[in-house]
């Protein structure tokens, strides 16, 4: 569905991302993993065309998507759930989610509405509340409801689980294990590897702007190199087994 | 009380052009110092759709509007648009020089001279309590707290209204929600630049128009939107009409020739002391 291919991006001449190429299939839940300025949000971003790339494309449903607008990428079905949620403050719950709605007919709205004010009760609950004055898991749901306002087939989510209490962080991974159960195509870039490597089908490590690994995702939690650069797990506890 | 009220009535200007300012700093993050060139060409297309071609005063208050609104999309596809590097400094340097552009074509179309434009209220004073009031004034102010009213149910209520505040408060997210930025700022100048085509138009019978009354209605717009806090269409307001309260009573103790002074005083006492406006909030960004 998404087929990502030698996508190279630089940032006032920092090469950003080198040579990368990820592919997401239909229906698929995969992680992309890596550490704090690997390149993570950039390669979401590029997908969006929020920044631009140097070269390669980025194919959705065949078509390259470089060259289009962000706006019309997402009316083409893509939704992107922005790393720190940027859920917009000073507007309310509801007028977040109406925004998510922006493009599509009133009606559609409507019924969107009910399905997430469903999935997420807590946004029905503070409809006319500033989003601002959210906590920041609530935002995180808001983010996600306002994505899929949308309409969209495949959701980017960058790093859902920045900032967020680990009880939440789970809270926030089993909603989206619902939406995949649905057969919505999730592609999760994500600094806690472990959580999202559990949840997810297929994954990818990024490092330096470059993919180092790849594999099904148990496999990933099981290798050594993604458990000491990543899972926090030290030799001694290698040496030890 | 006398000054008050002349003063409520230039405050009333002063709070529509900050206004215009307003909704172009919170789209793109620039002060758009061609606001006042705006407010100009409202007043130049009364009177010559008005008062030289002798259209009925609607059609010629909505042509005059109409047009003004067509220069403000121009405005930003033209001047904002192709700047290549559309950063605070390129995009104001941009504004100032467009702002000359047009005051020339104005002098070229309308001549050097000041024009007066024809009264379309009947005129008569009204007794208020320690002064008269003219007619004309009570129309500016009327229509100034239609038009701030107006616009504010147009952000809270329409859905384009909605979607330029959520460009205000985060534009990338606004492009992940499918709503098309650029569009937003084409239509954040065509409101501006209409904004400052209806206080042309209302005040142009008060004074007259001569093409470089840009400049000065421009300051004194921005003084007010700086004086009330930038990015707060309240505050615009309330800073156009304090501003030309202020100046109204300034000149009972100075020499009316320094009144222009005054608004440019109060922009450097704002400046030094409260840098965020009267009523502005201090800008808080999470990292």
């Amino acid at each position: 569905m998404l087929e990502v291919k030698s996508l190279y991006v630089s940032y006032g001449g920092v090469q950003a991302l080198t040579n990368v190429s990820v592919h997401v299939k239909k229906g698929e839940f995969v992680s992309l993993i890596g550490s704090n300025g690997a390149g993570k949000t950039t390669l979401l971003n590029s997908i969006m065309n929020i920044v631009s790339k140097q070269k390669g494309s980025a194919l959705f449903d065949g078509k390259d998507v470089t060259k289009k607008t962000t706006s019309n990428i997402v009316a083409d079905g893509m939704a992107l759930v922005p790393e720190g949620r940027r859920v917009f403050a000073n507007m309310s719950v509801h007028e977040n989610l109406e925004m998510g709605g922006f493009k599509r007919p009133a009606s559609e709205v409507k019924q969107k509405l009910a399905e997430v004010t469903e999935m997420f009760p807590v946004l029905g609950e503070r409809a006319s509340q500033m989003a601002g004055m959210l906590s920041g898991g609530e935002q995180q749901m808001l983010a996600i409801a306002r994505a899929l306002m949308t309409n969209p087939r495949i959701l980017l989510m960058d790093e859902p689980s920045m900032g967020l209490a680990p009880l939440v962080i789970k809270e926030v991974y089993e909603k989206l294990k619902v939406l995949a159960s649905t057969g919505l195509t999730i592609l999760l870039v994500e600094q806690n590897a472990s959580v999202a490597l559990k949840y997810a089908q297929r994954g990818y490590v990024l490092e330096n702007g470059r993919i180092i690994m790849q594999g099904k995702a148990s496999e990933l939690l099981g290798d050594n190199e993604v458990k000491r650069a990543y899972l926090g797990k030290e030799y001694k506890e290698k040496w030890e087994r | 009380m006398q000054f008050l009220y002349s003063g409520l009535t230039s405050g009333s200007i002063y709070g529509l052009v900050a206004l215009g300012f307003n909704i172009i700093y919170n789209t793109t993050g620039i002060i758009n110092f061609a606001q006042g060139e705006f407010v100009m060409i409202g007043g130049m297309l009364i009177y010559t759709l008005f008062s030289v071609m002798g259209l009925p005063f609607p059609i010629a208050f909505f042509g005059a509007v109409g047009c003004a609104f067509l220069v403000g999309i121009v405005f930003e596809r033209v001047f904002i648009r192709l700047t290549r590097i559309k950063n605070e400094l390129n995009l104001i340097t941009v504004t100032i020089a467009a702002s000359i552009i047009i005051r020339d074509v104005a002098m070229h179309v309308w001549g050097r001279d000041s024009l007066p434009v024809k009264e379309f209220i009947p005129v008569f004073n009204i007794k208020m309590p320690g002064g008269v009031i003219s007619s004309q004034s009570v129309l500016v102010i009327l229509v100034s707290l239609a038009v701030a009213f107006g616009l504010n149910l147009f952000l809270k209520k329409s859905r384009y209204g909605k979607a330029m505040r959520a460009s205000f408060d985060d534009p990338v997210a606004a492009e992940t929600c499918g709503i098309s930025v650029s569009t937003i700022r084409v239509m954040s100048f065509a409101v501006a630049s209409l904004l400052g085509a209806v206080a042309g138009v209302i005040i142009a019978p008060i004074m007259f128009v001569t093409y470089d009354d840009g400049i000065m209605t421009g300051l004194k717009g921005f003084s007010a939107a700086i004086l009330g806090g930038l990015g707060n269409f309240g505050a615009a307001i309330a800073g156009g009409l304090m501003l030309g309260i202020f100046e109204s009573f300034s000149a009972s103790v100075i020499p009316s020739g320094l009144k222009d002074a005054v608004a440019f005083l109060v922009i450097l006492l704002i400046l030094f002391v409260k840098p965020d406006g009267l009523f502005g909030k201090k800008k808080v960004h999470r990292v």
